[in-house]
C-alpha cells in the first residue's frame, strides 16, 4: 500500500515535470501541488489561474485561445514575416505587444520600465530604423525605449541574454534578419530558458525568415492587411482614407492552431487590439510575386520531385 | 641621406651625426644603415614611458629621446633614490635599452647630468659644483646661443654661474639665465605628465607572473576591494576605471572601462573588466605573464549610498546601470541608444538616437516633457520605421502633383490601392540651403495592405524633374 503511494507520488511528480517542460497546463496536478505548498504562503496568481505561467490577456478571445490565455510574460514568443517589405507590419505587431506590456506594468504602478529593442544592424538597414515619432504616435512610451544596434547576430544574442538576466526591462525585442546559423534550436532554447528565469517577455522578431523549429512558446506569422477607413464623428467612414493598421495574424506554432488566421486592428489611442472583418478585396487578392517578372515555363518531361509522405513532424533546419 | 642616429660602435668608428650616408660608406664599406622611423621611435619612447609608470605615475616625455620622472614621494618605496636608479637602469639594461639617468632636485640639472655628467644622485646643495664643469650644451640652449657663447670664451657652465647677470641677459637673451636658474633649482620648472594622474590607484606586484584571464580578474577584484574603503571615505564612485598590466618583457597594456553611474562594488568592477578582456581579447597578448597589476580611478563622481526599501518595487536604476556597463564595456560606448525628439519638421531630424552615456539620462528624459508641440505629434502621420537615407523608387502618378498609382521599389512592383496626402514638408533653409527642394509626403497602401511613406522631391515644371523616394514603412 505504502509502496503504491510512493509510486503514485513519483509518477505524479514526473508528470508535473513533463508538463512544466512542455509548458502545458495540467490543472489537477498543478493545483494539487499548489495547495500543498509546504511553506504555507500562496503566491498571488496573475493571469490564468490554472497554469503557473504569467500571461497578458490581449482582450480577443480567439487570439487568447491560441496563446493559451494571452501573451506569455515569461518566455519567448516568435514573430515572423516572410518578406522584407512586410517588416513594418511585424515590427508594428511587436511594438504593439510591448506597448501592452508597458501598459500592464504601469497599471501595476511600475512606471518607466524600459523596453529594449535589439536590432541587428543588417535588419535595421534593410527594413529601416525604428522611428521615435512614429513609435510614439503608435502608443509606445519612447521615453523608456532603449535601442541597441549590434553588428553581428552573436553580439545581438549576447545583449539579449545579458538583458534577460537583469530585472529591469519590461520587454525585450530581438530583431534578427533571416535564419542565421547562430540562432538555431539550441540557441533559441537558451534564450527561452533565460527569459523564463528572468521573467521577462522576449519577442523574437524574425524578419523575412523561414519557419524553423524553435523553443518559443508560440510563433506568429504576421502579414499586413488593408486598413479600414478612418471613422468620421457622425459614424460614417471617410472614403479613401487609411485608418489604423490591420494585421493578419497566423499562428504557426501553437497548441490550438488556427490556420486561417485572425485580422486584428491596433488602435494606438486605446492601446488595444480590435478584431476586424477582412475586407473582401484582401481575401480575394492574388499574392503578387516579389519579383513581378515573367517566369520561364516549367520544365516538362521529368518528374517534379516526389511528394512528401506522412505528417510534417519537424521543419528542416532553415538556418 | 644623412645619419641621424649612431650606436656606440659607430661613434667609436668616428662617424658624425649629419654625415652623408655615401661618405659613411666610403669610410667604412660594411656599415649597416637603417632608415629612420620617427613614428616607431616615438612609440618605443611612449612604451617606455608606460613602463616607467611602475616607479611613479608622473612621467613626462622629453623630446625624442628622454623621459622625465617626477619621483617626489616615490623613492622610499624602492629603498631610496640610489636603489631606485639602480633598479631602473638594471631593468632597462635587461630590456636591451642603453639608458643614462640622474636624480636631482631639478629637472634641468638631471637633464644635464644624465647627458654630460657622471654622477647619478645629486644632493640639492651640490648643484653648482656639479654643474660648473659641464659644457654649455648641458643647459638646453639653442645651438646658435652655444656658438656665440663659445666665441667669447664661455665654454663651461661654471663660466657664467658667477658672472654678472645683467650683461649676460642683455647680450644673450633671458633664456640663458632662465635655463641656468632652472638647472640650479632657483626657478621652478613644471613637468607636464603624459597622462593625467589618477586620484586613486592600487597596485599589486607579483613574484610569479600571471597569464590567465581568471587570475587577472581575481586580482582586479582584490585591487578594487582595496580601493573601496578610500572611495567610500570620499563619498565617491568611479566613473572610469583603468587597469594597467605590466608584462614581464616591459610592454604595458592599459585597459579602460567606463561606467554609466558611479561604481564602488569590487564584484561589478571585476565584471566590467571581464567584458573588456573579452572585447580586447586578441590585442591582449599575455606572453610570459604580467608581473604588476594596477587599478586606478581616473574619473570619479559623487556616489549616493542607497538603502534597500521594503516597498516591494524593485530598484531599477542599479540593474539597468549594471546592464549598460556590461554592454558598453564589451561592445563600445556607442552600442545603446535613446530616442530623442527635437523641434524640426524634417522627419530624419525630428527624432534621432543619442548614445546612452549615463543611466541618469533615462530619468531626466522621463521628467523633462519633450518640448515638441503636442499638435505635431498627434496630427501628423509618421511611420514606425524610417530609412536612414530615403531610397529612390520609380513611381507613376496619375496626375502630375497627385499621389502615385504604382511604384517599383527594390525591383518589385507595388500597385497602390489608397493614398493619403500630400503633406508638404519644406526643407530647412538654414541647414540645407535655400535651393533644397520641398518634399510632398504620401501615405500609401498597396493592394496587399502594406503601408508605405513615399515622397516626391521637387515639382513638375520645376528646374529639375521631380524624383520619388521611399522613406518609411508603416505598421
Amino acid at each position: 500500500m505504502a509502496e503504491n503511494a510512493v509510486q503514485r507520488e513519483a509518477v505524479l511528480s514526473l508528470r508535473e515535470t513533463i508538463a512544466r517542460i512542455e509548458n502545458r497546463r495540467l490543472p489537477g496536478v498543478v493545483k494539487a501541488v499548489k495547495a500543498a505548498d509546504p511553506a504555507g504562503f500562496r503566491r498571488k496568481e496573475e493571469g490564468s489561474q490554472a497554469s503557473g505561467r504569467k500571461v497578458l490577456p490581449l482582450g480577443i478571445p480567439e487570439l487568447d485561445d491560441i496563446l493559451e490565455g494571452g501573451l506569455p510574460l515569461e518566455g519567448m514568443t516568435e514573430i515572423r514575416n516572410s518578406e522584407t517589405r512586410d517588416a513594418g507590419a511585424a515590427a508594428g505587431f511587436a511594438t504593439a505587444l510591448s506597448a501592452l506590456c508597458q501598459q500592464a506594468r504601469r497599471q501595476k504602478g511600475d512606471v518607466g520600465a524600459p523596453v529594449l529593442w535589439i536590432s541587428q544592424s543588417l535588419a535595421s538597414t534593410e527594413a529601416g530604423l525604428p522611428y521615435g515619432l512614429g513609435l510614439k504616435a503608435y502608443g509606445l512610451d519612447i521615453r523608456s525605449l532603449i535601442l541597441s544596434l549590434p553588428r553581428t547576430v552573436k553580439d545581438a544574442l549576447w545583449i539579449a541574454e545579458t538583458a534577460l538576466s537583469v530585472p529591469a526591462f519590461c520587454a525585450v525585442i530581438l530583431e534578427i534578419r533571416g535564419n542565421p546559423a547562430s540562432l538555431a534550436l539550441s540557441e533559441s532554447r537558451r534564450l527561452h530558458v533565460r527569459a523564463r528565469a528572468g521573467r521577462i517577455p522576449l519577442l523574437l522578431l524574425r524578419q523575412s525568415g523561414h519557419e524553423e523549429a524553435s523553443s518559443a512558446f508560440f510563433r506568429l506569422h504576421i502579414e499586413p492587411a488593408p486598413a479600414r477607413e478612418r471613422p468620421l464623428p457622425d459614424g460614417s467612414m471617410l472614403c479613401g482614407s487609411i485608418g489604423h493598421p490591420v494585421f493578419h495574424v497566423i499562428a504557426e506554432k501553437s497548441r490550438s492552431p488556427a490556420p486561417v488566421g485572425l485580422f486584428l486592428e491596433w488602435n494606438p489611442h486605446d492601446r488595444r487590439f480590435y478584431p476586424v472583418e477582412p475586407l473582401p478585396a484582401a481575401a480575394a487578392a492574388d499574392p503578387e510575386p516579389a519579383h513581378s517578372i515573367a517566369r520561364l515555363s516549367a520544365s516538362s518531361g521529368r518528374p517534379g520531385g516526389a511528394d512528401t509522405l506522412g505528417h510534417l513532424v519537424a521543419f528542416p533546419r532553415a538556418s | 641621406m644623412r645619419l641621424v642616429a649612431l650606436d656606440g660602435l659607430a661613434e667609436k668608428s668616428g662617424f658624425q651625426l649629419g654625415q652623408g650616408v655615401a661618405e659613411a660608406r666610403a669610410m667604412c664599406p660594411e656599415v649597416d644603415v637603417l632608415p629612420a622611423d620617427r613614428a616607431a621611435d616615438r612609440a618605443l619612447l611612449e612604451g617606455l614611458a608606460d613602463w616607467c609608470s611602475r616607479y611613479t605615475p608622473m612621467v613626462a616625455l622629453d623630446g625624442e629621446s628622454g623621459l622625465y620622472l617626477d619621483i617626489t614621494g616615490c623613492a622610499h618605496l624602492l629603498g631610496g633614490e640610489k636603489s631606485l636608479l639602480d633598479d631602473l637602469l638594471a631593468r632597462l639594461f635587461h630590456l636591451g635599452i642603453e639608458a643614462r639617468a640622474a636624480i636631482s632636485s631639478s629637472a634641468g640639472l638631471s637633464w644635464a647630468v644624465a647627458r654630460f655628467g657622471s654622477q647619478s644622485v645629486i644632493a640639492p646643495e651640490e648643484a653648482a659644483r656639479v654643474l660648473a664643469p659641464l659644457p654649455m650644451a648641458a643647459l638646453r640652449l639653442a645651438t646658435e646661443t652655444i656658438e656665440t657663447l663659445g666665441r667669447v670664451g664661455l665654454k663651461q657652465v661654471g663660466d657664467i654661474i658667477e658672472a654678472p647677470r645683467a650683461p649676460l641677459a642683455r647680450r644673450f637673451g633671458s633664456t640663458l639665465l632662465l635655463r641656468l636658474d632652472q638647472a640650479m633649482g632657483l626657478e621652478d620648472e613644471p613637468l607636464s605628465p603624459r597622462l593625467a594622474v589618477a586620484s586613486l590607484s592600487a597596485e599589486r606586484r607579483l613574484s610569479e607572473p600571471v597569464q590567465g584571464e581568471d587570475d587577472i580578474l581575481g586580482l582586479t577584484q582584490e585591487l578594487a576591494a582595496r580601493l573601496k574603503p578610500e572611495l567610500e571615505k570620499r563619498g565617491e564612485g568611479g566613473r572610469l576605471f583603468e587597469l594597467l598590466l605590466f608584462r614581464v618583457d616591459g610592454r604595458v597594456f592599459r585597459i579602460a572601462a567606463g561606467t554609466s553611474s558611479p561604481l564602488i562594488e569590487p564584484g561589478r568592477v571585476a565584471g566590467l573588466f571581464r567584458e573588456r578582456l573579452q572585447a580586447v581579447h586578441d590585442d591582449l597578448d599575455a606572453g610570459f605573464g604580467f608581473e604588476i597589476l594596477r587599478l586606478s580611478v581616473p574619473k570619479s563622481e559623487k556616489y549616493e549610498v542607497m538603502q534597500e526599501d521594503f516597498s516591494g518595487t524593485p530598484d531599477r536604476q542599479r540593474p539597468l546601470a549594471a546592464f549598460a556597463d556590461r554592454v558598453m564595456a564589451r561592445l563600445g560606448a556607442e552600442s545603446l541608444f535613446l530616442p530623442v525628439l527635437s523641434e524640426s519638421h524634417v522627419p530624419e531630424r525630428a527624432a534621432v538616437f543619442q548614445p546612452l552615456a549615463d543611466v541618469e539620462m533615462l530619468k531626466t528624459v522621463e521628467e523633462a516633457a519633450p518640448n515638441v508641440p503636442a499638435s505635431l505629434l498627434v496630427a501628423s502621420v509618421r511611420p514606425q520605421r524610417l530609412f536612414q537615407s530615403p531610397e529612390p523608387v520609380e513611381a507613376v502618378a496619375e496626375v502630375p502633383e497627385g499621389p502615385p498609382r504604382s511604384f517599383r521599389w527594390r525591383r518589385s512592383l507595388h500597385r497602390i490601392a489608397r493614398a493619403e496626402g500630400p503633406e508638404r514638408i519644406a526643407a530647412e533653409w538654414w541647414v540645407d540651403g535655400e535651393t533644397a527642394a520641398e518634399r510632398d509626403y504620401f501615405r500609401v497602401e498597396d493592394e496587399r495592405g502594406r503601408r508605405f511613406w513615399l515622397f516626391r522631391e521637387g515639382h513638375y515644371g520645376g528646374p529639375t524633374q521631380p524624383r520619388w523616394f521611399m522613406h518609411g514603412v508603416f505598421a
